[in-house]
Parts: C-alpha cells; sequence; structure tokens
C-alpha cells in the first residue's frame, strides 16, 4: 500500500498544478457568491426594517429571511455543481488510481438501495436514498465495492394550527462498503454498536435478546468485542465459525482506527461494513483554500480506510472450503 | 383479599415452573451443541482415508504415521468408545494430523497438487467448524453452570440434582506449539 511519502511526491509532480486551477476557480466561485450575497443580505435586511416599522406580525419577519437563504442556496447550487464534479474527474479519480490502478471509480454512482438493504443492518423504511463516489475493483482475491450513503426517513405531523411538517431523520450516513467474503456463510450474522452493554452491563445483554426480531444473541468470549458490539445471528455454531477468535480481534483494531460507530453484517457470500461519518467524504471545500497538501491528505487517508479492510479483516487468506 | 391470595399463589406457583423450563432448556442446549460436536468430529475422521490415499504415493518415508492415522480412524468408527475415550481419540489425531501437515512442507511436488489442495482446504473447514462448535460448547455451559449456581436458580437446580459441567478445555500438550523437531524424531 503506497505511503504518506509516495503521496507527497505524487501531489508534487501530478497534483499540484491541476490543484492550483482548481483553486482559482473555487476563489471565481467565492467571489461570486459574494456578488451575490451582499445585496441579498441588504434587501432581506431593508425588509425586515420596513416590516418591524410597520409592526406587522411577527411571524412575517421570516418570510425575507427564507427567501434569502433560499436565493443563496440555488446560487451556491447552481455555481458549485459543475466545479464539483470536475474536481472529483480530476483530483479524486487520480488519488483512487494513486492507490490501486485496478479501482475503478464513479463520481456520482453508489451503492445501490437494494444492496442496502440486503444487509439487513438497517431495517428501517427508507424514504429517501442517495449517495456518491463510488470506487469498485478487485483487491487480491476479494471483490470490493463501497460509497458514500445517505439514507434517511420522514415523519409527517400536523402540529396545532393544522399544518403538515415533514421532518428528515437519518438512517446512516456514511461509508458503505461491500466485499466477498472469505468462508462460506450460513445463514446471517449482525453486528451492531453495543448501547445498551455500555449502559447497562449484563442487565443490557438480557434486554437485548429480548429484541425478538433480530434472532438470537450471539455471546462471544471476547470481552473488549462485546462491550463494543451486540451480535445477532441464526445458529450459534455458525456464527462463531464466521466470527473466529482472530477475526474479532481484527474488527476490534478496526473500529478503532475509525473511531467511529461501525456496523457489520455477514450474510450470502459477502460482508457489509457501514462506518458513519458526520462529514462528506471526497467533496471539495469551497471557503478554504484546496491548495495544501493536507487537504490531498485527508481523502487519501479516507480512501486507505475503505481500501485497507480487506487487509485489515484478512479477506485474501483463502484457506477453507471457499476460494 | 381474595385477588391478593389469588395472585400470591399463581406467583408461587409461576415462578418455580419458570425456573424449571428454564434450567431444562440449558441442559438442552448443552447436549444440543454437543450433539453437533460429535458429527463434526466424524466428518474429520471420514477426510483421513482420502488423505492417506493422496499422500501415499509422495510420502514414501511417512508410513508409520499414516498407518497410525488409519488405526485411529478404525477405532473412532467402532463405535465402543466411551466419551472420555472419544475426547483423548481426538486429541491424538489433531496431533497426528498436525505432524502430517508439517511432513508435507518437505514434499514440494505433494503441496502444488490439486487433490491434496482441496484436502487441505476441507481439513481446515473442518477444523474451523469445530473450533466453533467447542466455542459453542463453552458458552452454553457457561450459561448452564451459571444457572445452576447463581440465586435463586440455585435451589431449583439442587433439588432437579443438577451438576456443573465441564468446559473443552485443550489438553496442555496441544497448547505447546508442534515441535517440529520432536515429530521427526518420534517416527
Amino acid at each position: 500500500m503506497k505511503s504518506l511519502n509516495d503521496l507527497r511526491e505524487f501531489y508534487l509532480k501530478t497534483l499540484r498544478p491541476d490543484l492550483k486551477i482548481l483553486d482559482d476557480r473555487r476563489k471565481k466561485i467565492v467571489r461570486k457568491l459574494l456578488l451575490i450575497g451582499v445585496p441579498t443580505f441588504i434587501v432581506v435586511g431593508l425588509c425586515l426594517l420596513v416590516i418591524l416599522a410597520n409592526e406587522l406580525e411577527i411571524n412575517v419577519v421570516f418570510v425575507p429571511f427564507f427567501l434569502g437563504i433560499a436565493v443563496m442556496a440555488i446560487a451556491y447550487h447552481f455555481l458549485t455543481k459543475k466545479f464539483i464534479a470536475d474536481f472529483k474527474s480530476s483530483i479524486i479519480q487520480r488519488i483512487v488510481r494513486f492507490v490501486d490502478e485496478n479501482l475503478r471509480y464513479l463520481s456520482s454512482a453508489c451503492v445501490s438501495e437494494s444492496e442496502f438493504k440486503a444487509s439487513r443492518i438497517f431495517r428501517h423504511r427508507i424514504d429517501r436514498y442517495r449517495g456518491d463516489d463510488l470506487v469498485q475493483g478487485r483487491i487480491g482475491k476479494t471483490d470490493v465495492k463501497f460509497s458514500e450513503v445517505h439514507a434517511e426517513y420522514k415523519t409527517e405531523t400536523r402540529d396545532s394550527k393544522g399544518n403538515r411538517r415533514t421532518q428528515w431523520h437519518t438512517i446512516f450516513k456514511g461509508l458503505f462498503y461491500i466485499a466477498d467474503f472469505n468462508k462460506h456463510i450460513r445463514g446471517e450474522i449482525v453486528i451492531l454498536p453495543d448501547t445498551a452493554e455500555r449502559l447497562f452491563g449484563r442487565l443490557g445483554r438480557k434486554l437485548q435478546s429480548l429484541n425478538k426480531p433480530r434472532g438470537q444473541l450471539i455471546s462471544l468470549e471476547d470481552p473488549e468485542f462485546e462491550k463494543a458490539f451486540a451480535v445477532y445471528g441464526d445458529d450459534q455454531i455458525q456464527s462463531r465459525y464466521i466470527l473466529s477468535t482472530s477475526l474479532m480481534k481484527r474488527i476490534m483494531e478496526f473500529k478503532k482506527k475509525t473511531r467511529r460507530d461501525i456496523y457489520l453484517s455477514f450474510l450470502g457470500s459477502s460482508v457489509y461494513i457501514a462506518v458513519s461519518f458526520a462529514k462528506a467524504l471526497f467533496e471539495p471545500r469551497i471557503f478554504k483554500t484546496l491548495l495544501d497538501f493536507e487537504v490531498v491528505q485527508e481523502y487519501f487517508e479516507d480512501l486507505t480506510l475503505a481500501y485497507g479492510i480487506v487487509e485489515d479483516l484478512n479477506l485474501n487468506t483463502r484457506i477453507w472450503s471457499k476460494q | 383479599m381474595i385477588v391478593v391470595l389469588l395472585a400470591v399463589i399463581v406467583v408461587v406457583v409461576l415462578i418455580p415452573v419458570m425456573m424449571y423450563n428454564s434450567l431444562i432448556n440449558k441442559k438442552n442446549q448443552v447436549a444440543n451443541v454437543f450433539a453437533s460436536i460429535d458429527a463434526l468430529l466424524k466428518k474429520r475422521f471420514d477426510l483421513v482415508p482420502n488423505l492417506v490415499e493422496t499422500v501415499k504415493t509422495y510420502m514414501k518415508h511417512e508410513k508409520s504415521l499414516l498407518t497410525k492415522v488409519t488405526e485411529m480412524r478404525a477405532k473412532a468408527v467402532s463405535g465402543r468408545l466411551s466419551d472420555d475415550d472419544r475426547i483423548q481419540l481426538d486429541n491424538q489425531l489433531t496431533k497426528a494430523l498436525g505432524g502430517i501437515m508439517v511432513a508435507v512442507e518437505n514434499y514440494p511436488d505433494l503441496k502444488a497438487n490439486q487433490n491434496f489442495l482441496q484436502l487441505q482446504a476441507s481439513l481446515n473447514e473442518i477444523e474451523e467448524q469445530i473450533s466453533a462448535a467447542r466455542r459453542a460448547y463453552n458458552a452454553t455451559v457457561t450459561t448452564y453452570n451459571n444457572a445452576i449456581e447463581m440465586f435463586p436458580t440455585n435451589i431449583m437446580a439442587s433439588m432437579m440434582n443438577y451438576k456443573l459441567k465441564n468446559l473443552f478445555e485443550i489438553p496442555e500438550e496441544e497448547r505447546k506449539n508442534v515441535d517440529v523437531g520432536n515429530i521427526f524424531k518420534s517416527r
């Protein structure tokens, strides 16, 4: 796998010239946003003064305010759309190839909703599903596929005045990863972050086992793993066949590396891993410079986090009946 | 008043029943997993003839090892062993198989043989399954032992005459890494 020094060399030789061009475009976009923003701000301010002066109903204050935000949002969207696409096809594409030239990158594609649902990790009804930055390829003997995913559901409520309010709730946002697993999987095993155990200890485990729809709660020998995760599986033996002591240790190490909530499932012939990210990955910054090495480093590190899973979980070791 | 009395009777009857059933459940779980282990161990013994056939034409110097393994299988299949004897025999087979796999390192032709590679994968698969089954057994036995020792189910358990069960332990000799020198010397 490529080191940071390799990346620095790649950055200086290959990326920097194009980053400069893109950064100039970025600065132009910021200028245009200011050109639209300042007048908008003034207009909104004047409207507010007029409203307050005429002592109109206080709710009317929101109208110019939201109109101002809408104008800025639309301007932002139109000005940055092409820029983001060009940035991805130029910079991100090359970083992906740099990590491994056999990987394919598609900036506007993502893991499909059916594959996301097939993992059985998140079983809530999905009302809005989107994603981008799909990376696909074969690493050693393992086929992998991952992208950013944002899945949400909505709730509609009627407030006291009878108005309908739609609220969106996030089911999952972050990196979603699918890989060919190195053992035959019989049944399904789902590994979720263990919130109850952290709070309630043994009583938490009793409460978890009441979560019937999920299959049996499997209690495993690794105490660190048990504290961090709750494991649900169809069969006691098959779950332990998949979750060997060494795999549990590896999953624990990977979780510590990401420093985030992770979810896993094993079913069919694949392992599914969901890593929760609050930030958007592989997006260019608009309001800060793109020229620093740290910018490229962050993309590289996020990418190698996903790319390294095959090695971290030892998926290329094919000594059992599945090849 | 009558309602309170009825409630007390229901509780006094219900709780022991629940405890009794829960203990039976745990005992049966243990038996269930033990049966699975037994089935897997049999499967492993069934791989022995195939292994001996594939290996013997190449490993001309390892004849004694191979005959030992064939004998072990015959003993296992004969079905006249106690539980403890079965476990002992299984441990012996694990050691012998380990010895064969180490010896294979000296025969590069054998290592590349397709049949052998497939066999090795099957053996690894079975070993992994057995390991998983052993861990599952220990987990179910721990649950059972907990119920027998903890209050209040320990009262019910002693009434049912339930005893503690042993966990699967790896014998001391197996825990030490396979010493290649010893294997060649002992032949």
